[in-house]
């Protein structure tokens, strides 16, 4: 893993000397209120419905367990014991008092973390593949590259005022895991003809009130070249992303609104002008930060074969987590474990102290100290040897990790909706735990397969509603949560925005109407192996809208 | 009818006006402005904000439901109770936490 050098340390250090000063400032009152909101926001630290809420930087989802350790000695010491995983890789602490603030963000400096540009109109956490620099299918781990953009974007003087926020996303595999279509940049890993490894580079994608699919505006942009093209990028972008309207703010706006190729062209005269300058990456130090992602010294631990379909007669719940949870990794005789943070009826993206604990504790005895943050609110344990594989799955199922449904229509994500968050019109969480208690019996969440429900309690669509093979969004109508369903999102290299069928739902129907989509999928789809969004794509929006709203 | 809600500076925590100008915890104890008290309804956001004490200050829509106080917002009503979803408490204040005006 990274760690940080001089410049990384002092400046965080300094950071936290800078904040703790401006709490002790602004609780004597020489500071308002009006003097202090940009200075907390640019430290993470927001205020919602019920206290503050502290945002944490998780670079890239990737976290050593000894910080992970931390983040559970911040959950039980300033906290209420627990945290809560985001869509951004992120994790956020919902009761922080204002006088613990600084001492939180010392104690997360200690381990080489922070909350600068969680926050902000800035460029904010890169987010990656969760497996990068395990999965078998990738061309490239992205995280040296990420790490490089982290240094490059952060404190950047230029991009700390942009128009809006700017959230960058970042796979090394051609099958995405990370929703790369659906951020401001999205970067894929290209092998071009010569067998060189490149980047070809999508902007303008988003969800929020606008969602849009980001357009492909270099198909190949060189490593040595990327920092100068992204540069470009957010230079037209700054220079001419509206700044009259928050709502219209997002680079989005200013690709639909302008149009790709006049973009392109405007940053492709930038980029003629600076590229080969400063920002060119030379390899020795492309080399210098990918050592500190070297692959574990993975062990050879002789030929261990799971009989998947054998230990689903002698153990089903094994069975399953062996079948759903785990990923194939480049390493012969290893494995990437997903850990489920969506037991039945919970708080997707939850975790409670204890639980950090023991995922830190596994990964450090079996999992060469290594965790991942998933955008899709689990955890993962990137490198676990197959000899290792029920050990860890008897420890995770001993801390009450052990939910067997990654991928499953249990495994959702959830913003904080109405319960927590200030801008939300609707509560998220209840309708997740409802829709999780129906869906509870494993045979039927396996009967259904692959299946993504993604929730969000607002417009702003922190919860991926858009991309959802079933996106659900809840919104506000004369003092009564509605729930607006939609069908056929899809966050992946096929990306899609989900298509709304018909009117909103009160949150007691919402369960039944899942299942109904449910029921016309499995009804209708060729072959069990036929996932729910294939069928949408064969059969159209006829035989869901049917299900949802009768043939009247 | 309004009521007057805010966030106290340390904790965070939502806390209403009560009759006596205290900011406290509970809703129940919330002074309720009625049309004819916009002036004063004024002065007493005038009068926090410059407490520097309290936070987010908004006039909240009420109405009273067998005498008790009914904020008309789902979010006013879940920020008066707490998380619904688990049920969890709110934010408490410190002794010194409370705020007069």
């Amino acid at each position: 893993m990274y760690r940080y050098d001089e410049f990384d340390a002092a400046f965080v250090a300094e950071r936290v000397e800078q904040f703790s000063d401006q709490v002790r400032r602004r609780i004597a009152g020489e500071l308002t209120e009006d003097q202090f909101r940009p200075l907390r926001l640019m430290n993470g630290l927001y205020l919602q419905l019920h206290a503050y809420m502290l945002r944490v930087a998780i670079p890239y989802g990737t976290l050593s367990a000894r910080q992970m350790r931390m983040l559970a000695h911040v959950a039980r010491t300033y906290d209420r014991g627990y945290g809560h995983f985001t869509t951004r890789q992120n994790i956020q602490f919902n009761w922080p008092k204002l006088r613990d603030v600084p001492e939180i963000l010392a104690d997360l400096a200690s381990v080489e973390m922070h909350a600068i540009q969680t926050s902000g109109n800035c460029v904010r956490n890169v987010t990656v593949d969760q497996f990068a620099g395990a999965a078998a299918d990738e061309i490239i781990d992205p995280r040296p590259v990420a790490e490089i953009i982290r240094q490059w974007s952060s404190l950047h003087p230029e991009f700390l005022h942009l128009p809006r926020k700017f959230k960058i996303a970042m796979t090394g595999a051609p099958n995405d895991r990370a929703a790369v279509k659906f951020h401001d940049i999205g970067l894929m890993a290209q092998a071009n003809r010569s067998g060189e490894v490149g980047w070809a580079v999508y902007v303008g994608g988003g969800l929020g009130r606008t969602p849009m699919v980001g357009k492909l505006i270099n198909g190949f942009v060189p490593h040595e070249h990327l920092l100068a093209y992204l540069e470009s990028i957010l230079r037209v972008y700054n220079r001419y992303g509206r700044r009259d309207n928050k709502f219209k703010a997002r680079i989005k706006i200013l690709v639909h609104e302008e149009g790709l190729e006049n973009i392109k062209g405007q940053v492709e005269e930038e980029f003629a002008h600076i590229r080969g300058g400063i920002l060119t990456l030379p390899e020795e130090e492309l080399d210098r930060i990918g050592a500190y992602f070297a692959p574990p010294e993975f062990e050879d631990k002789g030929v261990v074969r799971i009989d998947v379909e054998r230990e689903k007669i002698l153990d089903p719940a094994y069975g399953r987590f062996l079948s759903n949870n785990t990923f194939p990794h480049a390493q012969p005789g290893y494995t990437a474990i997903t850990v489920s943070l969506k037991p039945i009826g919970g708080v997707p993206g939850d975790a409670t102290a204890e639980q950090m604990e023991a995922v830190a504790d596994l990964a450090q005895t079996y999992g060469f100290g290594e965790i991942r943050v998933t955008h899709e609110q689990n955890l993962v344990l990137p490198h676990v040897a197959l000899a290792d594989l029920r050990a860890v799955y008897d420890g995770l199922a001993a801390a009450g990790l052990a939910e067997a449904n990654a991928g499953e229509v249990t495994d959702m994500i959830a913003c904080p909706g109405l319960d927590y968050c200030a801008l939300a019109n609707a509560r998220s969480i209840p309708i997740a735990q409802d829709i999780s208690r129906r869906f509870a019996q494993p045979e039927r969440a396996g009967e259904i397969g692959k299946l993504k429900i993604k929730i969000s309690g607002c417009i702003n669509a922190c919860g991926h509603h858009h991309a959802g093979h079933i996106g659900i969004l809840g919104v506000e109508k004369k003092g009564t949560e509605l729930y607006q369903i939609t069908v056929g999102g899809d966050g992946t290299e096929n990306a899609a925005i989900g298509r709304i069928l018909g009117p909103g739902f009160v949150a007691d129907e919402v369960p039944d109407a899942i299942e109904r989509l449910v029921d016309a999928y499995i009804v209708r789809r060729e072959s069990a192996d036929e996932p729910f969004i294939d069928a949408y794509r064969r059969l159209g929006d006829g035989p869901f809208k049917e299900a949802l709203y009768g043939n009247g | 009818m309004k009521i007057l809600t805010g966030n106290e500076l340390l904790s965070g925590a939502a806390v209403y006006l009560d009759a006596g100008g205290r900011w406290g915890g509970e809703v129940q104890r919330a002074r309720v402005f009625g049309a004819e008290d916009g002036d004063a309804l004024e002065a007493a956001m005038g009068e926090s904000v410059a407490s520097g004490r309290i936070i987010s200050i908004e006039p909240e829509t009420i109405e009273l439901r067998d005498g008790a106080i009914y904020p008309l917002r789902i979010r006013e009503r879940i920020r008066a109770e707490g998380p619904s979803a688990p049920r969890l408490n709110r934010q408490t204040l410190a002794e010194d936490d409370h705020v007069s005006i």
